[in-house]
Parts: C-alpha cells; sequence; structure tokens
C-alpha cells in the first residue's frame, strides 16, 4: 500500500484492479489458478531440499530443462507412441530432466563440497542459455523466423478443463501433489531418513544413515518437482512451444511461497493462491492504476525479509 | 590476431574489475561470518544508483557515490536482519536480491520511464611512461580510473584484514566469535562493519557496469554478483585467490566474447585450456596414490599428450553464442568442483551469533 502510495498512483483503485485481475469473474480466477500449480510444485520442491538443509535455489534451471525435455517429447517422440500414452511420456521425462539437472548440483556437492547455492544459480544461467541456442538452432521452428519451437503435439497436451480459459486439467496435481508430498515426508520411512538428516546430521550418520546419499535424492527430488512445472508450463496452459524465459520467474516466487507456508507441505496451497493472485492481477493494476507490475517483486522481497526476521521474534516468543 | 591480444587483456580487465570490488566486498565479509548472498542485489542498486545519479547530475564520481551509498542501504538491511535479528542469511539474501531487482526495475520504470538516455561515462585515465609499453600499455595502463581503483581497493582489504587489530577482530569474527567477544570485541559491530564493507564495494562494483556502459538495463548485473561469491571461494576467502579468480572469470568471460565471432576454437584455446586441467590432475592423483611420484608422472604424461594432440590437431569444435554466453558460470562449476574441499572456510560462516549460547 505504502509503496503504491508513493508511486503517486491511487492505492484503493489499484488494489481493486489487483483484485478484479485475480478474481473478478471465470476467466480471471481460471488465470489465476493456472499460476497455482508451477508455485506449488516449486515451492514443494524447496521444502523438500530444505528438509535436508540443502538451498536449492535453482528451480529456473530445472523448470527450464523439465520444459525442454517435456516439449522434446511432446514435439519429436509424441507421433511415434500411442496416444493415451503421450502425455504421460512427456510428463515422466520433464520431471526425470528436472531431477537430473538438481542432480549435477547434487553431486558435486556431495563429491566436492562444492556450495549448492552458488552451483544451482550458475546452472540457472546455464539452462537459460541452453534454451535460447535450443529454440534458435536445433529445435527452432521449420520457418526459422520465431525465436520459439515447432508446436507440441495436441494429443499430448494436457485437455482443457474450463471451456474458454486457459485452465488445463493439471491444476489437480498440486492438491494431489501436497497431499503426496505431506505423506512421503511424514509417513514414510524415506521421509523419516530425510527430517531426520536435516534435523541432526551428525545423529543420523552416527544412527548409520546414508546422509549424503538422503541428501542428494532429496535435491534430485526438489529437481524433479520443478521438472514437472516446467512441463506443465509447455504442456498445460502455455502457447505449446518452447519459447526463451518460459519459466517466467516461477522458480523463485516458489521459493517465497515456501517461505511464507513455513516449509510446511499443507500451508503451501493457500499460499500458492495469495501468490497466484498477485501475479495475475499485476497486469490489470499496471493497465488501470499505472502501477507497475514490478511491485510483485518488491512485495515478494520483502515478504521473505519479513518472514526471516520474524523467525526471530517467534525464536523469543519461545523461550518467554 | 591471436586470441590472447591486447584487445583481449584489456577486455578481461573490464569484465574482472566489477567482480573484484564486489568479491573483495564480499570477502571481508565472509571473514567476519556473514555470508551474504544478497552480493547480486548490492550490485544491481549500485549500479541503479549510479546511472540514476550520473543522469542526473552528469558527474560519473557522484554516481559512483551513489552506487556506494546504494549498496550500503542495502547491506544495512542484511546486518539489521542478520547480525541483529539472527535471521536465516541465505533466505535474507535471496529475499534481498529480489527486493533489489523488484525496486530498481520499478523505479526504472516508473520514474524514468524506462529511458535509454546515454550518460556521462569516465574517459580513461593513462599512467604516464607505463601506458607507453608497447602493446600491453594500452590494454594495461590506460583504463577508466575505475579499474585502477578496483585493484586498490583489493589491496586495503588485504592492508585491512592482515595488518591492522581491526583485521584481526574480523577474522576472528569468523573463525571463533566467542573468542573475538572474550578478547573484548563486538561480534556485532565486526559483523555490521564486515557486511557494510561488502556493500558498499558491491555498489560501486554495480556502478562499473552501469557507468562503463552509460546505460542501465533491467536486471543488468546478470548473475555477476554470484560469480563474485564463486570467486571468493575459489579464492579460499584469500584477497589475492580472491582477485586472481575474479581475472580468471574475466578472462573467460573476454575470451568467451571473442571466441563467438570465430568459426573454430584456435589452437591457443585448447593449450591453454589444459593449465587447470593439469592442475587439476596433479591435484587429484596426489592423495590416496600409493606411489605419488610416478602415478603424477603418469597422469601428467597423459595430460600432456593430450594437450599435445589437441595443439596439433585442432577439433574444429564452434558453438553458437548463446552457449558461449554460458561460458563463465561453466567454468565457476569447474574451478569450484577443483577447490577441494572448504579448506580455508571462516569456520562460523552463517553461524549468528549468541552470546548466551556459546558451545
Amino acid at each position: 500500500m505504502l509503496i503504491i502510495a508513493l508511486a503517486g498512483a491511487d492505492s484503493v483503485e489499484a488494489i481493486n484492479a489487483l483484485i478484479a485481475g485475480s478474481f473478478g469473474g471465470t476467466i480471471a480466477i481460471a488465470r489465476t489458478l493456472t499460476f497455482l500449480l508451477p508455485l506449488t510444485l516449486v515451492a514443494l520442491g524447496w521444502i523438500v531440499a530444505f528438509s535436508s538443509r540443502r538451498i536449492n535455489v535453482g528451480f529456473e534451471g530445472q523448470i527450464l530443462m523439465g520444459g525442454v525435455a517435456a516439449a522434446w517429447a511432446g514435439i519429436y517422440l509424441a507421433p511415434h507412441i500411442p496416444f493415451p500414452l503421450q502425455l504421460p511420456f512427456a510428463v515422466l521425462i520433464a520431471v526425470v530432466a528436472g531431477g537430473l539437472y538438481a542432480a549435477i548440483a547434487a553431486l558435486l556437492w556431495a563429491w566436492r563440497g562444492v556450495n549448492e547455492i552458488i552451483s544451482t544459480l550458475m546452472l540457472n544461467f546455464i539452462a537459460t542459455g541452453i534454451v535460447a541456442w535450443l529454440v534458435a538452432g536445433p529445435m527452432q521452428e521449420p520457418t526459422h523466423q520465431f525465436p520459439n519451437s515447432p508446436p507440441v503435439v495436441p494429443s499430448a497436451l494436457w485437455p482443457h478443463l474450463l471451456p474458454n480459459s486457459t485452465l488445463t486439467w493439471d491444476v489437480l496435481l498440486a492438491p494431489i501433489l501436497v497431499a503426496f508430498t505431506w505423506f512421503v515426508m511424514n509417513r514414510t520411512a524415506a521421509g523419516f531418513l530425510l527430517r531426520l538428516t536435516g534435523s541432526n546430521e551428525r545423529a543420523a550418520r552416527f544412527a548409520g544413515v546414508s546422509t549424503r546419499l538422503v541428501t542428494v535424492m532429496s535435491l534430485a527430488a526438489s529437481g524433479a518437482l520443478a521438472g514437472l512445472a516446467g512441463s506443465s508450463l509447455i504442456l498445460g496452459a502455455g502457447t505449446g512451444k518452447l519459447a526463451a524465459q518460459f519459466s517466467a520467474g516461477f522458480g523463485f516466487d516458489g521459493i517465497v511461497v515456501a517461505l511464507v507456508a513455513r516449509n510446511n507441505p499443507l500451508a503451501v496451497l493457500p499460499a500458492a493462491v495469495l501468490f497466484a493472485a498477485l501475479r495475475s492481477g499485476s497486469g490489470l493494476m499496471e493497465a488501470r492504476a499505472g502501477v507497475s507490475s514490478q511491485l510483485v517483486f518488491i512485495t515478494q522481497g520483502l515478504v521473505i525479509l519479513l518472514v526471516a526476521g520474524s523467525a526471530f521474534l517467534f525464536e523469543q516468543m519461545a523461550l518467554d | 590476431m591471436g586470441p590472447f591480444d591486447a584487445f583481449w587483456l584489456a577486455t578481461t580487465l573490464q569484465l574482472a574489475s566489477p567482480l573484484i570490488f564486489a568479491a573483495s566486498g564480499e570477502m571481508m565479509a565472509e571473514r567476519a561470518g556473514i555470508l551474504n548472498i544478497g552480493l547480486e542485489g548490492m550490485m544491481l542498486v549500485g549500479a541503479f544508483a549510479a546511472y540514476w545519479v550520473t543522469l542526473v547530475t552528469g558527474n560519473p564520481w557522484l554516481g559512483v557515490l551513489a552506487g556506494l551509498g546504494g549498496g550500503l542501504l542495502l547491506a544495512a538491511l542484511m546486518a539489521v536482519l542478520s547480525v541483529q535479528l539472527r535471521s536465516d542469511q541465505i533466505v535474507v539474501g535471496v529475499g534481498l536480491n529480489i527486493l533489489a531487482l523488484g525496486v530498481t526495475n520499478f523505479a526504472f520504470r516508473q520514474f524514468l520511464g524506462g529511458n535509454q538516455a546515454l550518460i556521462h561515462r569516465f574517459s580513461p585515465l593513462s599512467f604516464p611512461v607505463l601506458s607507453n609499453i608497447p602493446v600491453v600499455g594500452d590494454a594495461l595502463f590506460r583504463q577508466i580510473p575505475l579499474v585502477d581503483l578496483g585493484f586498490v581497493a583489493a589491496l586495503l582489504a588485504w592492508f585491512v584484514l592482515y595488518r591492522t587489530r581491526l583485521g584481526l577482530s574480523l577474522r576472528a569474527a569468523g573463525e571463533l566469535p566467542a573468542a573475538a567477544d572474550t578478547a573484548g570485541s563486538s561480534v556485532s559491530v565486526l559483523r555490521w562493519v564486515g557486511t557494510l564493507v561488502a556493500g558498499a564495494l558491491a555498489g560501486v562494483g554495480g556502478s562499473f557496469l552501469s557507468i562503463s556502459l552509460g546505460i542501465f538495463v533491467q536486471g543488468m548485473t546478470g548473475g555477476r554478483g554470484f560469480l563474485a561469491i564463486a570467486a571468493v571461494i575459489f579464492g579460499r576467502w584469500r584477497p589475492l585467490g580472491t582477485v586472481l579468480a575474479c581475472l580468471l572469470f574475466g578472462g573467460v568471460d573476454a575470451l568467451q566474447l571473442s571466441l563467438q565471432g570465430r568459426p573454430a576454437v584456435p589452437r591457443e584455446v585448447w593449450l591453454v585450456a589444459l593449465v587447470p586441467l593439469v592442475i587439476v590432475a596433479l591435484r587429484t592423483s596426489s592423495w590416496r596414490a600409493p606411489s605419488r611420484q610416478s602415478r603424477r608422472m603418469l597422469v601428467f604424461a597423459l595430460v600432456a599428450l593430450a594437450g599435445l594432440a589437441f595443439f596439433l590437431f585442432p577439433p574444429s569444435v564452434s558453438l553458437p553464442s548463446q552457449l558461449w554466453t554460458t561460458a563463465p558460470y561453466v567454468l565457476s562449476l569447474v574451478v569450484m568442483a577443483g577447490a577441494i574441499g572448504r579448506h580455508g572456510m571462516p569456520s562460523a560462516l552463517s553461524i549468528p551469533y549468541r552470546r548466551d549460547r556459546v558451545e
């Protein structure tokens, strides 16, 4: 609010436009929901990696690689496989690609002690370069006019959930994966090892847990979730074509969602709705009230800082 | 002209200089125990503040000062959160980066209308005599003054860290904060100092980017803050090592720029690329080998043979420009993998200090 006022715009009108752009009418709600899945998946990915006390900031790159794999499968492979298998196959390949891309950073960490924050970030830039090259080279559409790939075979795309909207069936994966992640982390042996490793690495090691393996697996799983998000950005609501920068910052927004959810998988969904609405409504806010959509970045940065700072207050309250 | 000509040398210095500023600052912060992931954001704010002030005043020196101030402001926020409130430094850093991106993009569009007006730039500063040295004179001694200042900053960082009481206390705050505390220095103040130095230098490094180009581009730091952090790690948290790592990154960046326009990778590049390979090969073979000497010789001979082969029959490799652009990032991964272990890392890095919880 304060920032909007500083920008010299009518803050009431700006907020109204933000709400109208995100929840006003079926189309706006559908658009908001399209943003839900990638945000949810990345947030879950952060939580899975953070459970073993590793910081994955390479979701952008993992999304890109997942999207590349999905697009490749959907364009070149799909015509050769029977219809009902096309979509699941493309999604599966994307999940594997995202996981493998994160595994590079995980293995560098395990074998060479390379700080995973830096390596995952570097891998983002490398992935951006690779996609820019693919859409201008090997995977460019046949006329070589536009920097994007040919469209994915229509039968390999997610079907639309609502007519006349961008929303596709893959959005249902969001609640399913939230439940799944919660279940795996809290009700299975693998989840127990993960939490044990994260909360007390030494104790886990003395108990005979291969903490390195657990950590590598958690980072790979984190990347796999981002890869799935990437596949949805290609096969779901998007244009069905691979283009540079299609990850559109979801890789960082999802981290904010996870922090707001305080690393609790079950709280991810409401937090993701909030940030999906912010993203969805900011366009209309810019158009109507003249407030730059960049405000969303500022808000997100402030939210992260507030959440990080408030941890201190929670700690104090716990002591008292 | 070969790939390693005087132009390459000059470009190397220009590309390394922002990294040298930022990395020297980051090294100070990390030696004091603060892992400042927000370096990228501090550079970005510095770049924007410098552009804006130079645009208004027409004086690039005031711009650099503004860049320094912008970096300081963000660093103060970092210090409040990570030193006073003892928040997770990494999370705070990630937040600062996003905040900086938002604030600069927002202000650029809202207040400057996203315009691309060229600002006043520095003119090169030539050292008398030295700049007349043939071939390398112009490249080394006729650069804009900020390039020279970068090396001065790095030298100062070394002097403060290793030749002053403050530096000793700073290093103590990063190695064993309880000891610094016992000796009567305030760990909080020391960490504040380290963080502020990092912010100020990152701000200057950022202002280098916008002022040397004459324009501001949204998100123009493009990962240089993270490269600077990688340089600190590769330089093993030491001033000289950090500067050398920055020069390495700058050199590779300059090289990939010139290789983008070439049909194939020239043989000199293969030869030079072999040097780090030899070093890594020697290092990895030196431990756990039963008879060190013979094993080393074998590895060395193999690598040398491969190098000779590449030199005599350079494989005709050419990469598209989009992939060349990723070279510095790939390199940073490789060098971090080559820098074995965490030897040299400040022991208390990224661990908040609590007086009441000393172990």
